[in-house]
């Protein structure tokens, strides 16, 4: 039950969080692209470059901010999702030469976007 | 926004100035990164510097803060640089505003905000000396460390919190007067007073010229004749460190981190007996960022090695050349650390593995092989740097028996007042001689002018040298050890009677 609540309210999250992209100019590509080693919550594109994004909802800050449960870990691996992503939709995706990884960040109502992570 | 936080960081016997900036800025993502080579323990200073600062009622804003320790190249260890980077985070915050003048921070923060006992506060004072720092901050606990050196401003800080009301100016610190610490001997190292000790008379004496003229020394003698307790008696004998000795000695114990809380100069002159197990760095020094061995920790003191030859071989060896130099020189991939280390050996051990060998009592079950194996441990090259054999026989079981008023023996503190005596005799000597204390210090140039020897002192000298065939070493090493029994009778020249004592020690009769 637990676990449903949370994958409810995660993709509630993503939802805002690509309405906001959307208003910004982001063209929308897949969401939720898993393979084993793990998940991308949003791939959209902005001007030339492919975005990989990563959500991150709370509802208040009582245990701690959004930005500070995105860890070096999280983004290494983005990085291999998005590299086994990038083989999988050559087709797709191929005329795509620049990459980055971005997080949206939802606090309560208020929503934070930060561009290329590294 | 960029902040400028000056401390230091200590490398070998120095310390070395270190910029430590923090730029906090909005844009980017939030995360804290400390670069320029930081160690493991400088690595987890996030989590405490942030803890701490939320803890003392401050705003920790989540940004994308960069830490960087210049140089970048020097390798950079200890918990040390928890306060200025905290002071940086609160700078760049807008929080508080940084001293106009230049000053050091230094410290580490406990998660409650507050500031522990850290190592190498004497060596930062004496770096701010020496750069015209006129401030310092540095935790409380080690405050009175650094107040010892004049001319800088020590300000003894409790917690993050007093230290941010005193640079928003609330709320002042005053600056700590230098407390003098206690010039008295630590009782807890003085185990047992000479006048506990029943008979090995013949010992004592030893040990009270060893100790004035701080020349090393190697008991001998089956289990149980009191060797041990010797030793742990000598500490009573020994005299104070004179003021330059002493900052030598605080020195290294900053460094090591081995001054008390509250604690200021090392006054009394140290006493290491580290097990025979010990390793080869740990009694030489070492490590990846070289650190001082035991033999350092005894610097102007005593290194007593009980079990001598139970000892590895590669340790002692390596004493070799530290007993002859007095300082060590230690070369890493880091770089090379020189440490000073002009100790006193005292060494004690059975002559064979069981232990009875020369015992007028108990019979020897040891095979001359077993002999010969745990002789060859107590090799020629070690011997020859020590100066005093001594062979500490089994006591009368007699002697033990006497009452409490017939023990003429006499008191450490008796013997302790002799010592000094002649200490003070060559202290006068060697008064503008750099780095020579006492008489084992002597380099054989000095030996003409200070340790002039009667014509019938140098005849009875000549002859042993050639009977015994003792090595030129030796030769200087006896002139030496003369030299302080004529200091301990007062006597100007060096008599044969000088001579003839030293020569006893040194001469090594097989029973």
């Amino acid at each position: 039950m637990e676990k449903q609540f949370n994958y409810i309210k995660g993709r509630y999250g993503e939802n805002i969080a690509k309405e906001h992209l959307l208003k910004k100019g982001f063209v929308f590509i897949e969401s939720n692209f898993e393979n084993k080693i793990g998940e991308i919550d949003l791939i959209m594109s902005d001007r030339d470059w492919l975005v990989f994004i990563e959500v991150k909802y709370k509802s208040d800050n009582r245990l701690g901010a959004p930005e500070e449960m995105i860890s070096n870990n999280k983004i290494w691996q983005i990085r291999k999702v998005a590299e086994s992503f990038l083989v999988e939709r050559k087709r797709d995706v191929g005329q795509y030469q620049k990459y980055r990884i971005d997080a949206v960040c939802i606090l309560g109502d208020k929503i934070r976007h930060y561009e290329n992570l590294n | 926004m960029l902040t400028k936080v000056w401390s230091a960081a200590n490398y070998g016997l120095e310390a070395v100035e270190i910029e430590t900036e923090v730029n906090v800025a909005e844009k980017g993502f939030p995360g804290f990164t400390v670069v320029g080579l930081a160690s493991k323990a400088i690595e987890e200073a996030k989590e405490r510097v942030k803890t701490a600062i939320l803890n003392s009622d401050l705003d920790f804003d989540t940004a994308k803060i960069t830490v960087n320790l210049a140089p970048a190249d020097l390798p950079k260890e200890g918990a040390c640089y928890d306060l200025p980077i905290a002071i940086g985070i609160l700078a760049s915050s807008a929080q508080i505003e940084m001293p106009k003048d230049k000053a050091y921070f230094f410290g580490e923060l406990s998660l409650d905000g507050s500031l522990r006992h850290s190592r190498g506060v004497f060596l930062l004072a004496i770096l701010a000396k020496e750069r015209g720092v006129k401030k310092i901050f540095v935790p409380r606990l080690c405050a009175n460390e650094a107040a010892v050196v004049d001319g800088v401003e020590v300000y003894p800080v409790d917690s993050l919190k007093v230290l941010v009301k005193h640079l928003r100016g609330q709320c002042l610190i005053t600056p700590l007067k230098y407390v003098e610490s206690q010039d008295l001997l630590d009782e807890s190292v003085v185990q047992f007073d000479f006048s506990e000790i029943l008979g090995q008379e013949s010992a004592k004496r030893a040990l009270e010229i060893a100790a004035a003229g701080g020349h090393n020394i190697f008991l001998m003698g089956p289990p149980g004749s009191g060797k041990t307790m010797l030793s742990r008696a000598l500490p009573g004998i020994l005299p104070p460190l004179s003021e330059e000795e002493s900052l030598e000695v605080t020195k290294i114990y900053s460094i090591t981190g081995n001054i008390p809380p509250g604690g200021s100069l090392i006054r009394n002159r140290p006493f290491r007996s580290p097990h025979h197990t010990t390793s080869q760095v740990g009694l030489i020094g070492g490590g990846s960022n070289p650190r001082p061995g035991e033999i350092s920790l005894a610097h102007r003191g005593v290194l007593f090695l009980d079990e001598f030859p139970e000892v590895t071989r590669m340790s002692l060896e390596a004493l070799r050349q530290p007993l002859e130099d007095g300082n060590v020189t230690i070369s890493r991939a880091a770089g090379s650390v020189n440490f000073p280390c002009q100790f006193m050996l005292v060494a004690a051990a059975n002559l064979c593995p069981c232990g009875f060998l020369g015992d007028s009592k108990k019979e020897c079950k040891c095979n001359i092989h077993q002999i010969m194996n745990y002789q060859k441990k107590l090799s020629g090259p070690i011997m020859d740097r020590i100066d005093l054999h001594l062979n500490v026989p089994s006591v009368d079981v007699n002697k033990l028996m006497i009452g409490e008023s017939e023990n003429l023996a006499e008191k450490s503190e008796n013997i302790r007042k002799k010592v000094i005596a002649a200490r003070n005799i060559q202290k006068k000597r060697f008064e503008n001689i750099l780095r020579v204390h006492s008489n084992s210090d002597m380099k054989n140039k000095h030996l003409k002018e200070f340790a002039k020897l009667e014509d019938r002192a140098n005849l009875l000298l000549k002859q042993a040298v050639n009977k015994f065939f003792l090595s030129a070493r030796t030769y200087f090493r006896l002139i030496k050890v003369s030299r302080t029994i004529a200091d301990l009778e007062g006597s100007e020249n060096i008599n044969e009677g000088h001579v003839a004592e030293a020569l006893q020690y040194r001469i090594r009769t097989e029973e």
